[in-house]
């Protein structure tokens, strides 16, 4: 197939998985927010949501004060910052549109009507950053997903809409996992309280990491324990049968360059084959002696080294 | 509901001059009666619906939003019976056959200039005449493989050719969107009706451009300008229906004088290009050379015959309004046939008997200059004030080679569910004729509506819409069909056309292919 088409799909599934991490990030901080607001809280939560998406300073440049819905107006549809939920599905669908040809008539009916819905709630006057919007592109997200596989042929288009899907979300997930645990961690150090006050706040900003990667429910049948701060960082990245964990996405995503024409994949392939050997052969206690933080920077450079890889085999035109 | 009479003097296709149901609209007739202004409302806004989800829509040039509108389709077909539309396809096929014989010729042996048929200076000299094409063969020496050609139907019954488009005429996803729409809308009508289909028409084009190069299973793409040209859509509908890449020019390149497409498991050889791109945006090294659309070396490949370009280079010298009026001529140079199609009647100004003519009779005709396009450099005589009519007179005068004229025809006009009901609205009617090894076409084509009312502007830019044509084979014996005929007025005895109104030729693509 076309490298460009191979790109535009590609960067089809990124946008659209983009704003659905995104989606997702900004309902559970939300949630989250309503909780800590009766303890007091010191506007940490607020913030959260531009730690990990690594936007502080392009929040700061708006010169708006961090308040939780500030925030998340500024992530959801803010026009300048390219990743916003509203320029994700624009882009997601702009791609769409310029390789209608290789995706079928469901697939671009579903991301066009996406993008009319998003246009009326953006002329309703309202730009909605309640839990119903979010929802929504959830929503939307899984929609295009179940007829991208349900109706389009699973051969090279749909291997590189996958490719796009689980780079994005092993990104999202590890990105997730370190500013939660983070700021766990730093929860304890600061707040000199008693046990069973820090007890609960652990338990909120561990059942919303879990949350946010629709986990929640998947802790509860492997563990049937409390909610336990290595468990979760054991579940999120070793877990072979969680859709969101990295070993998940890395299955796939070895599984996926395994079936793109060899020649000029190899040093993705590699990459690929590398990182998911990690995850498929590793253990929690490894990752703990060398520092959950450091391990999940360490992933977030290969996961990028592996989209400029995947860029150069396929998709440049050269 | 009822349908609104037009105004005396103009044909309506659904009603004759008694304001009864022609028969073709029979069956139409007594389902529209039975069938409420609401009912029709609601139909009309789920076809709207339609067309946006599916989004079936074109560009605005120029907006810096990427606006997006819809042409309107309208609801109540525009039914052809099957008699008239069987000598149209013959006449089309006659046409077609002619054009590229004429294009064969002209850059070859140049027999017809020869004859003294056309002026040799009125070939040689056009814009559109490239010189690259000298010598140059081409398979089965096809140069128009797809062409659109504007009928319309004048107050006289009778249909007439308005324009040959040679280039790269668009507006057939319209035909097949409007069907498949319309189907969905009124399964009932399709029940009652034996409407002849349309929607093979992808297969036909693909195996048309398979039957264009003599490569066994050839690797045949559409090159379009891009997601910004106006016609995009059709672009992509049309790759997609045919199974074949929707290519960019950035996505070919020419090396060793083959054509090559970037994919994701290395060069892969390019045998048939069905370009949607003009003359001169095609290739930078041999016409516009700041053109970002085209492929660097294509004009050597293809002279070389290693790639095939369809259409081929330099067909716009034939549907040039300066050529049109010779086409008759072509027809009968090249086939020794009568045309079945007629010509509007055409004054060529360089003549100086036409010349004579056209300067006595301006305030009732229209003038056009021959490379102008877009209504531009025209003289509309009805609608034009004595002074500007004397302003023409003057450049008309000064340049007479410049410039043709024409009556003013009025379009027929068919129902159509606007505002104040179902109403009278001028239309034309673009069938699009495919040339392989042999000539084939699907039943019916585009029909445009001026949504307007007395408007005879069918363009989509400025209030145009379409309608889904049917051609209905009527149940009737072969004595209902030649009667059929002759009430149609298809008889090959030229007729004359009268002088009511004028009308523009309106293609749907710009001339010139948008650039980003």
């Amino acid at each position: 197939m076309l490298s460009r088409v191979a790109s535009h799909l590609y960067w089809m599934s990124r946008h659209l998985e983009r704003a659905e991490n995104m989606a997702r990030i900004l309902d559970v901080g939300q949630s989250l927010a309503l909780l800590s607001a009766q303890d007091g809280e010191d506007g940490r939560n607020a913030i959260e949501p531009l730690v990990i998406t690594d936007t502080i300073d392009a929040f700061e440049a708006t010169g708006r004060p961090p308040t939780p819905e500030n925030v998340a107006r500024f992530l959801a549809w803010d026009p300048q910052y390219p990743s916003s939920i509203a320029n994700c599905l624009e882009a997601s669908r702009e791609s769409a549109r310029t390789v209608r040809g290789a995706i079928t008539s469901e697939m671009w009916e579903t991301i066009n009507d996406t993008w009319l819905q998003l246009q009326q709630q953006r002329s309703a006057g309202g730009q909605p950053v309640d839990t119903r919007f979010f929802e929504w592109v959830k929503e939307r997200s899984h929609l295009f997903r179940g007829v991208t596989s349900a109706t389009i042929r699973h051969d090279q288009p749909y291997l590189f809409i996958r490719l796009g899907t689980f780079i994005e979300r092993a990104d999202n997930t590890a990105r997730i996992l370190s500013v939660k645990q983070a700021a766990a961690a730093g929860a304890r150090s600061r707040v000199p309280a008693s046990a069973s006050a820090d007890e609960i706040s652990d338990y909120y900003s561990l059942t919303a990491v879990l949350r946010s990667v629709s986990a929640f429910e998947a802790y509860r049948d492997t563990y049937r324990d409390a909610v336990d701060a290595r468990r979760v960082a054991e579940l999120l990245i070793f877990d072979s049968r969680l859709p969101r964990s990295l070993r998940f996405c890395f299955d796939e995503l070895d599984a996926i360059l395994r079936e793109l024409p060899q020649q000029a994949g190899r040093a993705a392939r590699r990459l690929a084959a590398t990182i998911h050997a990690g995850l498929a052969y590793g253990e929690l206690t490894e990752v703990l002696s060398l520092g959950l933080h450091e391990f999940l920077d360490r992933f977030l450079r290969d996961n990028v080294q592996l989209g400029q890889a995947v860029h150069a085999a396929y998709l440049e035109l050269k | 509901m009822t349908p609104i009479a037009p105004p005396a003097g103009i044909f309506d296709e659904m009603l004759d001059a008694r304001g009864d149901c022609r028969a073709q609209y029979g069956a139409y007739g007594s389902w529209l009666a039975s069938t409420s202004a609401d009912a029709m409302a609601a139909k009309r806004a789920e076809a709207d619906l339609i067309f946006r989800r599916t989004g079936i829509t074109f560009s605005v040039y120029g907006d810096e939003g990427g606006t997006e509108r819809l042409i309107p389709s309208d609801v109540v077909p525009r039914i052809i019976p099957g008699s008239e539309w069987s000598l149209l396809e013959r006449g089309l096929v006659q046409r077609v056959t002619a054009i590229n014989r004429f294009l064969a010729d002209i850059y070859h042996g140049q027999e017809i200039m020869r004859a003294g048929v056309i002026p040799a200076d009125q070939i040689l000299t056009n814009d559109q005449y490239q010189v690259a094409m000298i010598g140059t063969r081409v398979p089965h020496d096809t140069y128009a493989h797809i062409v659109g050609v504007d009928i319309v139907r004048n107050s006289d019954g009778h249909y007439y050719v308005l324009e040959d488009n040679l280039r790269v005429p668009s507006g057939v996803s319209y035909m097949l969107s409007n069907r498949r729409t319309m189907m969905r809308l009124f399964p009932d009508l399709f029940r009652l009706h034996a409407v002849r289909p349309v929607e093979h028409y992808p297969a036909l084009l693909l195996h048309t451009l398979r039957a264009a190069t003599e490569v066994d299973s050839p690797t045949v793409v559409l090159l379009t300008p891009g997601r910004y040209n106006s016609a995009y859509f059709e672009h992509a509908f049309l790759a997609q229906q045919m199974g074949i890449e929707l290519v960019e020019g950035q996505d070919l390149f020419v090396k060793d004088a083959c054509v090559w497409m970037r994919t994701t498991s290395g060069p892969q050889r390019v045998d048939v290009i069905y370009r949607r791109i003009d003359d001169n945006f095609l290739d930078p090294l041999a016409f516009r050379p700041d053109s970002m659309l085209g492929v660097p070396g294509l004009l050597a490949a293809y002279r070389l015959g290693n790639v095939v370009i369809a259409n081929a280079i330099g067909t716009g010298v034939a549907d040039d309004k300066s050529i049109y009026p010779y086409v008759p001529e072509m027809v009968r140079f090249y086939l020794g046939e009568e045309p079945i199609l007629k010509n509007v009647q055409t004054w060529i100004c360089r003549r100086p008997d036409d010349l004579k003519y056209v300067l006595d009779h301006l305030p009732e005709l229209v003038v056009k200059e021959v490379h102008g396009a877009g209504g531009y450099g025209m003289l509309v005589g009805p609608a034009s004030t004595a002074d500007e009519i004397a302003r023409f007179a003057q450049a008309l005068r000064a340049d007479p080679r410049n410039y043709i004229a024409q009556p003013t025809l009025s379009l027929s006009t068919c129902p159509t569910f606007v505002e104040e009901g179902v109403a009278p609205r001028h239309i034309d009617l673009r069938p699009f004729v495919l040339v392989g090894r042999d000539v084939r076409m699907v039943a019916g084509g585009l029909t445009r509506v001026a949504l307007r009312r007395g408007s005879l502007v069918v363009n989509s830019s400025q209030g145009g819409g379409t309608k889904d044509t049917w051609i209905v084979d009527e149940p009737g014996s072969a004595a209902a069909r030649s009667h059929a005929e002759a009430a149609a007025g298809l008889a090959l005895e030229p007729v004359q056309p009268s002088a009511l109104e004028h009308v523009a030729p309106l293609p749907l693509e710009p001339a010139v292919a948008g650039e980003r």
